[in-house]
């Protein structure tokens, strides 16, 4: 065989020969699927068909640029995406109508309530954006059933606001009362009374809710339940949450303690121990980094109140305000080079103890309003115009090792941040929690984790938040647990989380539900 | 018509349409900024480059631009890692983190991405220069030898070590840093026993500063680095004789040269060059080169953060230096990191386990392997780099970060 030819045999065999794997393809990185978590704009193809068919039936579209550019980014202020248009919800017949122009014409929806996502969830990467906020009415409350009706783009504290007149309360909320009604729905919501009364999703009695197909259904767990048990925790693919009874209670002032811990370990064990065991009507966990770890316990009454220091007080590690300054006095006496931390932990205390006990919102040592003290004053100082908050949802058994997994993540990214713990009572086993923040593992509680650096003024590009949240999501992986915000930007790890089984069976039920695949289409699938 | 009447205005003007340029206008595009990208040839356009690609890299055109289409893919598709060569014949390969990686063909994949981002490309369209007037950027470019006009609120230099607007910007820049010289043949391959899955790299001094050489399409790539003003083709000649008399390689007559200039040292000593005012420098034009001078990677991260900081200053009206400066810094460490000593001794900087790979040779051997690198490394002393690597270095394992105060 001459040079030549050996060198074309080569050549050929070089480029013929069969690859076993694709190395390149989207899972070929170590078996990690990858998905592009950044979604291409949509092409905007039967776009104008659909205005025009909007507005046909009366349907104001905006498509002004500007007005556009206000809703191109969430609260976490990391994706970016631009609809063709906005349309104000105005009552459930005008979404069916969209909804039904949009799987006509193939038209992507991406609906937004109090726009609260962190991860793009409520970002349209073109197509139509929905701003629930437009359907924002109370419209009845019964104080007779202890349930009040509300418009799913209603904000909590508008609701809190409205039941206050009548001396009732929301169960539990989310801590950001400026997310919409529908929106936590869809996701979960966690207070911190939470451990004894689980998350918003379960306060719910029924739902109208328009499917993606444009149907205007009513919804319950004795009516159309499917459709209840998938629109909860349904991250939005299942149906636009219109209206919702929710159940309520009796407004009570609530009275708050705070103990201090300088290990992050036995602060947890202590609000494992609290919420097994039903000992306080709130409790949950606020860090500084982990140098002040603070279990804060509440109460709606003085006789749950007096049974806490009767029964459970001497069983909690934690020390008192005096005690723990004593001892971090010591701490750092022993290490002047971190005097520099010392420094930011008192002036942080500082800082928050009037926010949290506001004059004008105190009478008799009471907070007489926790949903303006916790809603803006843990948003104020924790939270930041980027809100950066990657979070594990796990079992019992695995809520300490996660933690302190998690919190070794963010001093290695982070020189200041915080976490914040809380427990979650589960109602039995529901079929809204499959593919959920609650984790398949978890029995009677689950218990959830943010961990949230305080970015202050320093920038921080978003490489580098979202390698932090990787590599705090690449925990959950390794043992096996969930996430409060798995969809948009981490949708990624939806396959690695859940596994290929249970993705393909929600994703069939999608297809089934949304033919043309146009509902909140770059969140979950 | 008067220039106003003449002028295109855009919110950003990118001058490049490579992975820096193409990850910028992703950022702006999603934000829904007006994003006009330049480039002076006609698209697609040639590309010289290894077209291998870091995980890291691959992690970001998959999460950003989708699944890779086979068009953009040379043969094979995928490199493992890295195997290097010492002159003592030892031979050390390392497998990527990630598993294997794409082997991109350069003048599909810049475009394919280009297109993605979904900005606006004018090509066959040459910048020639920039006014900043502190509100907006006054940029000329020609087109078809006629002049084109175009307004910005910022400029984004992306345009690769052309170093067309950082020429603009900072005049004496490209005179005062070093260039090296990278070139490139293609060879019929009539038997070669270097394994096609690797890309392979020779520690020899003898040999250059940096001589590679990896398959691609049937064909052989050996390519030389050397300082500017040597002489290529000698060069190549040299290794290319090597490469048959101690590796049994048996390549046919060479095709195709191509050589290209590189401006490979600022992210040794932390000498990025980052723009001015309201024009923002990116990509391999800032300086970004990672080990093995792979760029494609840092200019895909780089360039991402660029147009992060163009929105943030739309959004913010904060100044963009500032906000941008800021940002790099993340991407500067991980850049600079593979570089530095300190961190390769002590840190994890690189994508592929170096010193897993040392562990697994015996212990003679991997003193030896110790000694060759050492000895290499000695062919840069007449850049004297040494103690500027040395104290960037110590700054970084103390104060957590570079030291911004060395950026242009």
């Amino acid at each position: 065989m001459k040079g030549s030819d050996i060198s074309a045999f080569a050549a050929a065999a070089r480029v013929s020969s069969p690859a076993a794997i694709d190395h390149v393809a989207p899972d070929s990185l170590k078996g990690i699927p990858r998905r592009q978590t950044n979604p291409a704009r949509w092409n905007g193809k039967g776009w104008n068909e659909f205005v025009t068919a909007l507005r046909a039936r009366n349907i104001e579209v905006c498509e002004n640029r500007q007005t556009c550019g206000f809703y191109s980014s969430d609260s976490g202020g990391l994706a970016y995406g631009m609809p063709h248009g906005i349309t104000l919800a105005g009552s459930a017949a005008q979404i069916s109508a969209i909804l039904k122009q949009a799987q006509l014409h193939r038209v992507p929806v991406t609906v937004k309530g109090g726009g609260l996502t962190t991860e793009g969830e409520s970002v349209a990467f073109g197509g139509l954006l929905l701003d629930m906020r437009g359907m924002s009415r109370v419209i009845s409350v019964d104080a007779q059933n202890m349930t009040v009706r509300a418009e799913a783009g209603v904000y909590w504290h508008t609701l809190a606001e409205v039941l206050r007149r009548d001396g009732l309360d929301y169960l539990s909320a989310p801590l950001n009362l400026t997310s919409s009604l529908g929106g936590t729905l869809a996701v979960g919501g966690i207070d911190i009374n939470s451990p004894r009364l689980g998350c918003s999703a379960d306060q719910a009695v029924s739902l109208q809710v328009v499917t993606p197909t444009g149907e205007i259904k009513e919804c319950s767990e004795t009516l159309n339940a499917d459709l209840f048990e998938r629109v909860l925790l349904g991250y939005g693919q299942f149906g636009v949450i219109t209206e919702a009874t929710m159940r309520v209670r009796k407004f009570t002032p609530v009275t708050m303690h705070y103990f201090y811990y300088g290990s992050l370990r036995e602060a947890m064990e202590d609000l494992q121990m609290l919420v097994r065991e039903d000992a306080a009507d709130y409790c949950g966990i606020l860090t500084i980094m982990d140098k002040a770890v603070n279990l804060l316990v509440a109460f709606d009454s003085d006789g749950r109140e007096r049974a806490f220091f009767a029964g459970w007080r001497k069983r909690l590690r934690g020390h008192g305000e005096l005690g723990f300054g004593l001892r971090m006095a010591w701490h750092y006496a022993l290490r002047p080079w971190r005097v520099g931390e010392a420094l930011y932990l008192l002036g942080r205390k500082q800082e928050l103890e009037p926010a949290f006990n506001p004059a004008h919102f105190m009478e008799d040592g009471r907070i007489i309003d926790r949903a303006v003290v916790f809603g803006n004053q843990v948003w104020k100082f924790w939270g930041g115009r980027k809100m950066v908050i990657p979070d594990l949802a796990t079992s019992a058994d695995k809520f300490v090792e996660a933690i302190e997994r998690g919190n070794a993540v963010c001093k290695k990214y982070f020189p200041r941040y915080t976490l914040y713990c809380v427990g979650i009572k589960l109602s039995g086993r529901r079929e809204r929690y499959e593919m959920s923040c609650v984790p398949p593992d978890a029995a009677g509680f689950a218990y959830g984790c943010e961990f949230e650096p305080i970015l202050g003024d320093t920038v921080y590009s978003r490489e580098y938040l979202q390698a932090f949240k990787n590599e705090i999501y690449e925990i959950g992986v390794e043992m096996k647990t969930s996430y409060y915000r798995f969809g948009g930007m981490m949708k990624g790890y939806i396959r690695r989380a859940f596994g290929d089984e249970l993705v393909e069976k929600h994703l069939a039920m999608k297809r089934l539900a949304d033919p043309a695949m146009i509902l909140n289409p770059d969140v979950i699938f | 018509m008067s220039f106003i009447e003449n002028v295109k205005k855009v919110d950003a003007l990118i001058v490049g349409t490579g992975p820096a340029a193409a990850a910028c206008a992703k950022r702006l595009v999603d934000a829904g900024c007006e994003t006009v990208a330049l480039e002076s040839r006609e698209l697609p356009r040639h590309k010289a480059c290894s077209g291998i690609l870091s995980p890291r890299g691959h992690r970001f055109l998959l999460e950003n631009f989708g699944p890779l289409p086979k068009e953009i893919l040379h043969t094979p598709s995928s490199a493992s890692g890295v195997t290097f060569h010492f002159p003592s014949m030892r031979s050390v390969s390392i497998n990527f983190d990630g598993g294997p990686t794409p082997h991109l063909h350069r003048k599909y994949a810049d475009h394919w991405a280009m297109l993605r981002s979904g900005a606006e490309i004018h090509d066959q369209t040459e910048f020639t220069g920039l006014s900043d007037k502190g509100t907006h950027v006054d940029v000329a470019a020609t087109r078809d030898g006629l002049p084109v006009n175009y307004r910005a609120r910022f400029v984004i230099g992306a345009e690769g070590p052309s170093l067309a607007v950082v020429r603009a910007v900072y005049p004496d820049y490209a005179r005062k840093i070093p260039w090296f010289v990278v070139g490139q043949k293609f060879h019929p391959i009539i038997d070669c026993p270097l394994d096609d899955r690797y890309f392979h790299f020779w520690f020899n001094a003898e040999l250059g500063h940096y001589t590679w050489s990896h398959a691609r399409d049937g064909r052989q790539i050996v390519g030389v680095g050397f300082l500017k003003g040597d002489n290529f083709d000698a060069r190549h000649q040299r290794v290319v004789e090597y490469l048959e008399k101690k590796h049994h390689v048996r390549l046919g007559p060479s095709e195709s040269p191509e050589i290209v200039t590189a401006n490979f040292g600022p992210s040794l000593i932390n000498r990025y060059i980052f723009g001015r005012g309201r024009v923002l420098i990116t990509g391999q034009a800032a300086g970004f080169f990672n080990m093995i001078a792979e760029g494609m990677s840092c200019a895909l991260h780089s360039g991402a953060v660029a147009g992060e900081a163009a929105v943030e200053a739309f959004r913010t009206s904060k100044d963009i230096q500032r906000i941008y400066r800021g940002m790099i810094a993340s991407e500067v460490r991980r850049c600079s990191d593979q570089w530095n000593p300190l961190e390769i001794a002590f840190g994890r900087p690189h994508e592929a386990d170096f010193r897993a790979a040392l562990k697994r040779l015996a212990p003679g051997e991997r003193r030896g392997v110790i000694r060759e690198i050492f000895s290499f490394i000695r062919l840069y002393a007449p850049l004297k780099w040494g103690r500027q690597i040395l104290w960037q270095s110590v700054c970084r394992r103390f104060t957590g970060r570079y030291p911004s105060n060395r950026w242009l």
